[in-house]
């Protein structure tokens, strides 16, 4: 009897030494070919580092609102230990300090953070400290249907296209019969291209907003001539369409300005639309402009083997994201991956990251959100002329201060 | 004990698993909205003193000293590193409000934490709490545990200045206002129809009954598709009136129609299920009434009106004070389908306010507000339609 319990007991023990560390990651699921790749990088890592280290790693997406179901998790304190964070409520969580700051882990394992994208690096930076890797990225380029700008004898568009010239040519398909060139959403994170290319910016040095400038105001008037006064665009909920890819996609307008996420939905659900595109560069102002949009892996301040989570992000942002380009068609956040990707559709989308900014409004709080919906549904209403914009950068200016919590 | 006691006890006993989930899920949540409508509770800081975190690693990256290189230098020296708020704020990681940056300041003993960082005598792994406790001279509790600032009337203050307040509010009225009456009638003649005796008359039921079982979702999908610019209903119009100059609306965008849309929406989804209760009404009239009637020649409009619609007066009563709580804090389509800010109503704002911008404080005095226009609505409709039996 004695000796059963012996046996049993130093097998619990062996089990107890080598039970996995579970580390949860959480994100949204993206599209079926997004989420396989990172359930295939999820597979390598607990078959090979996790198996020698004693880590497991758990894929829990978050379906539908994810920054509502994250910010109410990690209020419960049932976060995920590992998580996805966009860069546009980074400052939000950053500040809320809910996300473990990496600089100790970095230095500790001398983690080679020059091989990043800096833009992306100091994207996820806040008062000097570093809390998230870009795990990916994404830029906007211009997408349009070749077959109808030959059938309405119009030259396709190129990779120096001026507002200008870009204009014109949609002009020219509007007079030639085709009635809705382009789809534009009434998106603000859709306006900051034009508002950084026409020389403008979107905060002063004092972080108060700079929406009211000149430059940006002009900008803002032409995306919004562009629907009313123009009449060569339209928002996709107009064409009948859920988003912009999904227009382009289904030949409702000719062009629009998308990034490289269309391209793994166009290829799977549109394949011959996806042979008439011709993506170049974003059209250009004073100067070159386009937004990138980033997402970080951060570890949960909370979480309690904060070693193990830093294993995993390790390898998420190193040998997970060679998983992800090959698999989602994402952009490598890393200049290694990304020389090595040689995609030709891709390269526009990689030229971006040179001159674009970051989808994030620095604010003293480090909330967004509020001005982000307010600016939002004032696009709205100059989409469908309710105000002009003169009275809507004045609206923003009154009320800045009050949306940002301020 | 006397038996009367047991019989209470046992009782009890037998109650609580009820009483406890009342009170837990039902009671203890009510009061808590009214408790935080009152303060600025930060959701996402509500856990921020019971993190772990690493003291040396902290005190390494704050001072710019490795822990093994620290009992070279001398406390004085690395004194002239540390500053004892940023350090708490950025390197332990603790969100500190403007009072606690001044008590921090005054209370914090830097000297102590410095020398043990000297001589080691740290833990490798410490609570927030713990460590607070350890390391402020006065008033270590304060740091214990999160508790709302309590900021009194100011987000009731702050709503008088909201304009999106003021549209949410006025929204959910409006929709209460034009989709109470209607649906109530609709119910009713629904009802009627479906207590006469025709052919198939189960066939109707289920079918008036449907909207009510499928899921919001399905139906917001369904009617997206209905009323896009390209959708169904555009095309309809246009065959009809195309030649009078009909120009295709898309219904949820527009700002002024989406809110109507939502309206008809909701007035189809929601009289079948409310036809349910007029149908029980129905079938409570005694017939002897409708028979005494006919032998005194009134005729089937006089019967719906002086018969039907009195004797049905506990339903109606039942069916508008539910329907109008239900339209002051219609949600779901407003979140599937409205895009625009001006048309959202009050409940929609509520969840952007407490899940997107992280203001739990004002959402629960929001709520609170809301709460107080259903009751003085129901209390006003009692009133005015009398129970009667």
């Amino acid at each position: 009897m004695k000796k059963v319990l012996a046996v049993l007991l130093v097998a619990l023990l062996t089990l107890g030494l080598f039970a996995a560390t579970k580390i949860t990651i959480s994100g949204w699921p993206g599209n079926p070919i997004e989420e396989g790749a990172i359930k295939k990088a999820v597979d390598t890592f607990n078959s090979t580092i996790g198996k020698q280290k004693g880590i497991e790693v758990v894929w829990e997406p978050i379906a539908g609102d994810y920054k509502q179901v994250l910010m109410t998790r990690l209020s419960g304190g049932t976060g995920p230990d590992i998580f996805y964070v966009d860069v546009y409520v980074f400052e939000e969580l950053a500040k809320a300090n809910v996300l473990l700051p990496l600089d100790t882990y970095v230095k500790r394992d001398n983690f080679d953070l020059s091989d990043f994208y800096p833009s992306l690096v100091d994207a996820f930076k806040y008062q000097n400290r570093l809390y998230g890797i870009a795990k990916d990225f994404s830029t906007l380029a211009l997408w349009f249907n070749k077959e109808i700008f030959d059938k309405y004898k119009v030259p396709h568009l190129t990779n120096d296209e001026t507002w200008d010239s870009f204009l014109k040519k949609l002009q020219q398909l509007k007079s030639a019969g085709y009635e809705t060139p382009l789809g534009l959403a009434p998106d603000f994170n859709r306006v900051i291209p034009f508002i950084i290319s026409f020389g403008g910016r979107l905060v002063k040095p004092d972080l108060s907003t700079a929406l009211g400038e000149p430059n940006s105001k002009k900008a803002i008037q032409f995306y919004i001539d562009l629907v009313t006064k123009y009449k060569v665009a339209k928002e996709p909920s107009t064409l009948g369409s859920g988003w912009l890819g999904e227009a382009i996609a289904t030949e409702k307008c000719a062009v629009v300005m998308e990034g490289p996420w269309t391209i793994g939905f166009m290829k799977g659900s549109f394949p011959d639309t996806f042979k008439k595109m011709g993506i170049v560069e974003m059209p250009k102002g004073i100067k070159k402009a386009t937004m990138i949009y980033t997402v970080a892996w951060a570890i949960n301040r909370a979480t309690p083997n904060k070693d193990a989570a830093w294993e995993v992000l390790k390898f998420l942002v190193t040998e997970g994201q060679q998983i992800f380009v090959e698999g989602a068609g994402v952009l490598a956040s890393r200049k290694s991956i990304a020389a090595k990707d040689t995609d030709p559709i891709k390269k526009v989308f990689y030229k971006g990251a040179e001159y674009g900014v970051p989808w994030k409004v620095s604010t003293p709080t480090g909330l967004f959100a509020t001005a982000n919906d307010q600016i939002n549904s004032l696009l709205k209403d100059l989409f469908y002329e309710k105000i002009t914009v003169d009275e809507a950068v004045k609206i923003i200016e009154t009320n800045y201060n009050k949306w940002i919590g301020k | 004990m006397r038996y009367k006691t047991k019989e209470a006890i046992v009782g009890y006993v037998f109650a609580a698993p009820v009483i406890l989930t009342v009170l837990i899920f039902t009671i203890y949540p009510i009061i808590a909205a009214f408790y935080y409508s009152l303060t600025d509770y930060q959701p996402l800081e509500a856990r921020k003193f019971t993190y772990v975190f690493n003291p040396y690693d902290a005190l390494e990256i704050h001072t710019g000293v490795l822990r093994e290189e620290a009992k070279n230098y001398k406390v004085d020296e690395l004194l002239s590193y540390f500053d004892s708020v940023s350090f708490v704020e950025i390197d332990v990681g603790v969100k500190l409000s403007d009072e606690e940056k001044k008590i921090i300041r005054e209370n914090f003993d830097s000297l102590n934490l410095l020398n043990d960082y000297r001589e080691g005598r740290l833990p490798q792994q410490i609570k927030i709490s713990e460590f607070m406790n350890r390391y402020m001279k006065n008033h270590g509790e304060r740091f214990t545990r999160y508790v709302p600032k309590f900021v009194g009337l100011q987000n009731f203050k702050d709503m008088f200045k909201d304009m999106y307040f003021y549209s949410s509010l006025w929204n959910a009225f409006l929709y209460s206002i034009i989709v109470v009456p209607i649906q109530t009638l609709l119910a009713i003649i629904l009802a009627v129809a479906a207590n006469s005796k025709i052919r198939g008359v189960n066939v109707f039921k289920s079918i008036f009954f449907l909207p009510a079982i499928t899921s919001s979702a399905a139906l917001s999908m369904i009617f997206w598709l209905i009323y896009s610019k390209p959708g169904i209903l555009n095309k309809i119009l246009m065959s009809l009136l195309g030649n009078f100059g009909f120009e295709p609306i898309d219904y949820l965008n527009e700002p002024k129609i989406a809110l109507f849309a939502i309206m008809a929406m909701n007035i189809w989804s929601t009289a079948g299920y409310f036809m349910v209760t007029f149908l029980a009404g129905l079938q409570d009239i005694p017939s002897s009434i409708y028979e005494a009637a006919r032998i005194d020649g009134a005729t089937g409009w006089q019967i719906f009106w002086r018969i039907t619609i009195p004797l049905m007066r506990p339903q109606i009563v039942f069916v508008s004070i539910m329907g109008t709580i239900g339209c002051m804090q219609v949600f779901d389509q407003i979140y599937f389908l409205i895009r625009n800010l001006r048309n959202i109503t009050i409940s929609f704002y509520i969840y952007k306010n407490a899940f997107e911008y992280g203001k739990m404080g004002y959402a629960s005095a929001l709520a609170v507000v809301l709460f107080a226009v259903i009751m003085t609505l129901s209390l006003i409709q009692r009133k005015v339609i009398k129970e009667e039996y």
